[in-house]
């Protein structure tokens, strides 16, 4: 986004495309990603993403006493609105509790539903100058704000495992540009690799204290009617991985009126959105993006 | 740099996704660049920009999906290419 905007900003483009395409679930790519992020780490039993999140989260939940009865919320409410979007994987699959506590353990402590899904497919999304934007035919959708943070390039060189993360500067940035405060947004979507990575990304931006979320998600805060709907396509754990154009994407077609069953407003009992919050996060937890988008 | 407000996303570019089989990393970037424009009312003689979204080993018997080759299939010659995540 930072690059788009700067090509844009600079007078270098009029027209930034943003895409994104892999053949991650039939193709033998994310094998071949796998084996060369393997380091000598491995003879202890840690490789790839989600071993490195699982320990992220193993010490989230011995500093501030997170877990699974904080991440069911996620995946079961994500799932909510996945089951309202047609093209989402997990589109005719329902989650309940109790079908989150009795799947296995995909690496401790994530069961398998708190890992994203594996997707072939593509998204991509357009960026332009307002003016150029106000010829065009979709409701306006502007970037209000922008903040990226980077602590550092990978877990074994991270100053912390249980934040604050990128995700702490980057929405103070992206909150400042904007001239809002977070009670001013209407919904996020939120970079979703695990369902402890919205836990710890709305902490970081405030939300909740840390260890707070355990309260903050209960009740349906985050499903169809509640009070902070959260991923709304289904995210990355129940809609489709591409990467963080999967949030960004949402956010900009709840924005512009065009999401059908699950279109924030009426048809989803929930406040018909002016402002969004997006993420996007890389490495294990290192590096953060934040957009906040609103309708004009 | 404040740009508050200054930029707007103006199309969105879908695929079939999921499981599908037989279907290349190059092939998928390209149907969602070319839905993309589509979808904003542009053609691609409008797209200046082209940014490709994380780059990932070439799976067996495909392409390297560099931005160049994007661009190449799809008849864009961009003034800005680049390829990062987030």
């Amino acid at each position: 986004m930072l690059h788009a905007v700067g090509a844009l900003e600079s007078g270098t483009c009029k027209y930034v495309l943003i895409s994104y395409g892999h053949s991650a679930r039939s193709g033998d790519s994310m094998l071949r990603m796998l084996s060369d992020m393997t380091g000598d780490e491995a003879i202890y039993g840690h490789f790839g993403a989600a071993g490195g999140y699982a320990l992220a989260a193993q010490r989230a939940m011995h500093e501030f006493n997170t877990g699974p009865d904080t991440w069911k919320h996620i995946a079961v409410g994500q799932r909510a609105w996945a089951n309202l979007n047609p093209r989402a994987m997990m589109y005719d699959r329902r989650l309940t509790d109790d079908d989150y506590r009795a799947a296995k353990w995909l690496i401790e402590p994530f069961r398998l539903f708190d890992n994203c899904l594996v997707s072939d497919g593509g998204r991509a999304c357009i960026l332009t100058s307002v003016e150029r934007a106000r010829d065009l035919k979709h409701p306006l959708v502007t970037i209000m704000g922008l903040g990226q943070h980077n602590p550092s390039g990978d877990l074994q060189k991270a100053d912390y495992l249980a934040g604050p993360t990128g995700a702490k500067i980057a929405g103070e940035a992206a909150f400042s540009m904007a001239g809002i405060s977070r009670e001013a947004v209407d919904a996020c979507q939120i970079y979703d690799c695990f369902t402890y990575t919205v836990e710890i990304t709305l902490q970081d931006y405030g939300y909740f204290e840390p260890g707070g979320g355990k309260d903050w998600f209960m009740g349906g805060a985050i499903e169809p009617g509640g009070r902070m709907p959260v991923n709304t396509s289904g995210g990355l754990l129940s809609e489709a991985y591409h990467m963080g154009l999967t949030p960004l994407t949402e956010g900009v077609m709840q924005l512009m009126g065009r999401c059908g069953p699950r279109q924030l407003g009426p048809e989803t009992n929930t406040k018909t959105p002016e402002i969004m919050l997006c993420s996007d996060n890389g490495g294990i937890l290192q590096t953060h993006a934040c957009c906040i988008l609103r309708r004009l | 740099m404040n740009v508050k407000d200054k930029y707007a996303i103006v199309g969105v570019g879908y695929t079939p996704q999921g499981k599908i089989p037989e279907r290349t990393t190059l092939g998928f970037h390209l149907e969602a660049c070319a839905n993309a424009i589509e979808d904003a009312g542009l053609s691609r003689e409008d797209i200046d920009g082209l940014i490709c979204y994380r780059h990932f080993p070439p799976s067996t018997g495909e392409q390297d999906a560099t931005p160049y080759l994007v661009a190449q299939h799809l008849g864009l010659s961009p003034a800005y290419m680049f390829q990062d995540a987030n």
